[in-house]
């Protein structure tokens, strides 16, 4: 059975990589927002960014709108790779359960569909 | 140690709702950049209305088509996203500007009060039929409008455009701000 990328493969890792993956390529999200869509604190998004940023999953950019600092996020190319192949992982778990024989359940495909119902 | 296919179905489950508030987000995004603009040319629309009545339709006929191009503009940065955004957006608002000279012209002779409230109620019905299909603060936005146009038109008559340029312009903006808040 394939394993699901363990970086990506945590509650809050997974909707920054969600989140980030329905931008475009080098579309750049901002901090602020970020965490309103993951809905998290800014320490735990910021721990959380750094793990993603150490996997070269995520790039952040910190510079000035104006003399406000801002923080800004975008997936790497890397990243949305990570992201596609985790998503296929989850459906190939998926779709090897339907695979497998049902056992407990085997009988009930002999028994004629009710259509009076 | 792999995911059990609960868990996995969990994830899926939880990459779609994050999708489906991202998009929400973006929507709200786009959609306030349009309302910060349109408010701000009601708001001046409506002021010079109440400043130079004789020339009403010169002022409309030149702020409508002027904020259509730039609204255009805006609505063009989401075009990855939305395939023929600029045009489905021409057609948007050529829609509320046709509805709104076809009901002059079915119900002539209207008073400036009266013809400067078809256009908004139309966008207000709009609102409220987009927060109900889609995203809940169309609803608001589009119930408190609707409000706000009938309380200037029925109880503020006197300052009837001033109204209007806060009320409606002025509402629209703020609208845009908050849409900027998710």
């Amino acid at each position: 059975m394939q394993t699901p990328n363990e970086i990506i493969h945590q509650p809050i890792r997974l909707k920054i990589m969600a989140a980030l993956n329905t931008l475009a390529a080098g579309q750049w999200l901002e901090f602020v927002s970020l965490k309103s869509i993951v809905d998290t604190t800014d320490g735990n998004l910021g721990a959380h960014l750094n793990t993603l940023e150490g996997a070269q999953y995520v790039l952040i950019k910190k510079d000035f709108a104006g003399k406000k600092p801002r923080t800004r996020v975008c997936l790497s190319a890397k990243g949305r790779e990570a992201f596609a192949g985790y998503i296929a992982a989850l459906h190939a778990i998926l779709a090897l359960e339907t695979l497998e024989p049902d056992v407990s359940g085997s009988h009930a495909t002999n028994t004629p569909p009710d259509n009076n119902r | 140690m792999p995911p059990s296919v609960e868990e996995a179905a969990r994830a899926l489950r939880e990459i779609d709702a994050i999708k489906a508030r991202a998009a929400g987000f973006q929507d709200y995004r786009a959609e306030s950049d349009q309302l910060l603009l349109w408010g701000a040319a009601h708001a001046i629309g409506f002021a010079l209305s109440g400043l130079f009545p004789a020339f009403i339709l010169l002022i409309w006929l030149l702020l409508v088509p002027g904020s259509m191009l730039i609204g255009r503009l805006l609505a063009r940065r989401a075009a990855s996203e939305i395939p023929g955004i600029g045009w489905r957006y021409l057609v948007l608002i050529g829609t509320i500007f046709t509805y709104m000279v076809l009901v002059h012209v079915v119900m002539w002779p209207l008073t400036p009060e009266q013809g400067s409230m078809v256009a908004p109620l139309f966008v207000s019905a709009l609102y409220v039929m987009r927060g109900v299909q889609m995203r809940p603060r169309y609803l608001f936005i589009g119930l408190l409008l609707a409000a706000l146009l009938m309380i200037g038109f029925l109880f503020f008559q006197p300052i009837f455009w001033w109204w209007m340029a806060v009320g409606y312009g002025g509402s629209f903006i703020v609208f845009g701000f908050w849409l900027r808040r998710l």
